[in-house]
């Protein structure tokens, strides 16, 4: 770990910084598994909960903003500890994001339950959520064991969400065309899966910040894009 | 052999880049205070119409290095130079280089202002008279381009007679420059200017050297890191007589190479 600086209240506030960042992301994380969780089960209680969680997550972005620019204002950071303020805060803009689209998710809840969610479909909403799970974990455990190369990796692996959303956008869209009356839940589970996919985004941005800070280096601009729902541009 | 460091371009960002050719190339100098060696073995180079700063804790050999380029060192008895310092492809460390020319070419302010004890006009007239004949017309347009490049010309311009020793130190400190900069040097060696002034003047010395280096090649000593990350465009960071790192000054403040400059820098050392 990094030597400590002669002034000591310097280190407690990076500290502070990067314990916001730690618990934002536990609760990003925590947020897309309950979103999740509610769609698959016509949870509307757990929805609610998703709902209530987004304003504390607002509260601890702010929370962060504050401290960061505090933190520059009177230490004026350089090297890796401005890398770490600065990556703190765009890492911090990505999870807030995350936090608004999974209650995006939970918003939809109510609306799916009522026509009920289709168990084949539900099974393949799951599968994506459950991948970027594993990369919103993925991201903050190599943030925070300083790990540049499984933060490389973890960017790569965005290709995966991106080919899971592919396959269930033409699932859903087989659902719609065989039974016109599934329309309206296809349709609400169509943009939780897009959903899914942006918050994959998000991930990959904060990876890519987390390379940074702990490199110093910016990671080629390039990186796998396999969503086959739009046209190229 | 140790290899000459030089800027490389940063390939991520674009960076206000120092294109100039080397205007001080320094190769293998060492330098002894007696016995004790003082610089080891540093090589860089300089390049011309840029900001160069030097960074390091006390005794890192820093203000050591900037005494080399005018070889003012050899006022002092016991101290020796080797290795090469060139001057536009001339070794100044030379026994046949001409003291005078060289420290005509090099200028040097120090920590603490150090006006004559004469009027404001003089203290820039002086130096001036020392190495040219120039009517009494063509001495006050010099004395008035000095002051002026000096941003100092608007503040004494109706007093030029007071003395220099009435001016506040941040004026002192300017004025000090403009001696400097009306005998048309090449390079100006900054020891420390701004560290015995206060927050506004040195302000203002650091605008004037952002404007000084269309013209001169600049090299500052400071303890002041944030004042070498403002105003320079390379920074070479020493240690115990070391040259550490040397490379665009962006490169130094975000992302250096060497633990020791990022611990210096960031204030984790010792």
């Amino acid at each position: 770990m990094d030597s400590q600086h002669t002034v000591r209240s310097f280190d407690e506030d990076l500290a502070h910084v990067d314990r916001l960042i730690r618990e934002m992301s536990e609760l990003a994380g925590a947020m897309v598994a309950s979103a999740t969780g509610s769609l698959v089960g016509s949870d509307n209680a757990l929805a609610q909960r998703v709902i209530a969680d987004d304003k504390a997550m607002d509260a601890r972005q702010r929370a962060l903003d504050e401290s960061a620019i505090a933190l520059i204002a009177k230490r004026q950071p350089v090297a890796q500890d401005l890398r770490a303020v600065v990556g703190a805060i765009r890492m911090a803009a990505d999870l807030e994001r995350i936090g608004d689209l999974a209650k995006n998710i939970a918003k939809r809840v109510a609306a799916v339950g009522e026509g009920g969610t289709p168990r084949n479909l539900a099974h393949s909403i799951e599968a994506m959520s459950k991948l970027v799970l594993e990369q919103i974990r993925g991201a903050i455990e190599a943030y925070v064991a300083r790990d540049a190369g499984a933060l490389e990796r973890l960017r790569d692996r965005d290709e995966d969400i991106d080919i899971k959303y592919t396959s269930v956008f033409r699932e859903l869209l087989t659902y719609m065309m065989e039974d016109p009356r599934n329309i309206t839940a296809c349709t609400h589970l169509l943009f939780c899966a897009k959903n899914l996919e942006r918050i994959g985004d998000h991930v990959t941005n904060i990876a890519e910040n987390a390379y940074y800070v702990v490199t110093g280096a910016l990671l080629p601009l390039a990186r796998p894009k396999r969503d086959e729902t739009t046209p190229a541009a | 052999m140790t290899q000459m460091m030089t800027i490389e371009p940063a390939t991520t960002h674009a960076t206000r880049h120092a294109t100039g050719r080397p205007k001080i190339e320094v190769r293998n100098l060492d330098f002894h205070y007696g016995t004790s060696r003082a610089l080891k073995d540093i090589s860089l180079s300089l390049p011309e119409r840029s900001v160069t700063a030097f960074i390091g804790p006390s005794g890192c050999g820093k203000s050591t290095l900037l005494r080399v380029f005018n070889r003012i060192y050899e006022l002092y008895p016991g101290q020796k130079a080797s290795g090469e310092v060139l001057l536009d492809g001339v070794n100044i460390l030379d026994r046949k280089q001409d003291l005078n020319l060289l420290r005509a070419k090099i200028g040097m302010v120090f920590q603490k202002p150090t006006p004559f004890p004469m009027t404001i006009y003089e203290n820039i007239a002086f130096g001036v008279r020392l190495y040219e004949k120039l009517t009494k017309a063509e001495l006050d347009g010099r004395v008035e381009d000095a002051l002026r490049r000096a941003a100092l010309w608007d503040e004494v311009k109706d007093k030029l007679d007071a003395s220099g020793l009435s001016l506040s130190g941040g004026q002192q400190q300017r004025l000090c420059i403009a001696r400097t900069v009306a005998v048309k040097p090449e390079v100006i060696l900054l020891d420390e200017p701004a560290s015995a002034l206060d927050p506004i003047s040195t302000a203002k010395i650091e605008e004037l050297i952002e404007e000084l280096q269309a013209d001169y090649t600049i090299v500052i000593v400071t303890h002041n890191m944030q004042q070498a990350a403002r105003v320079s465009r390379q920074t070479a960071f020493m240690y115990l007589g070391e040259l550490i790192e040397f490379a665009d000054t962006e490169t130094i403040f975000t992302s250096p190479r060497e633990k020791r400059t990022q611990d210096y820098i960031t204030g984790r050392f010792g």
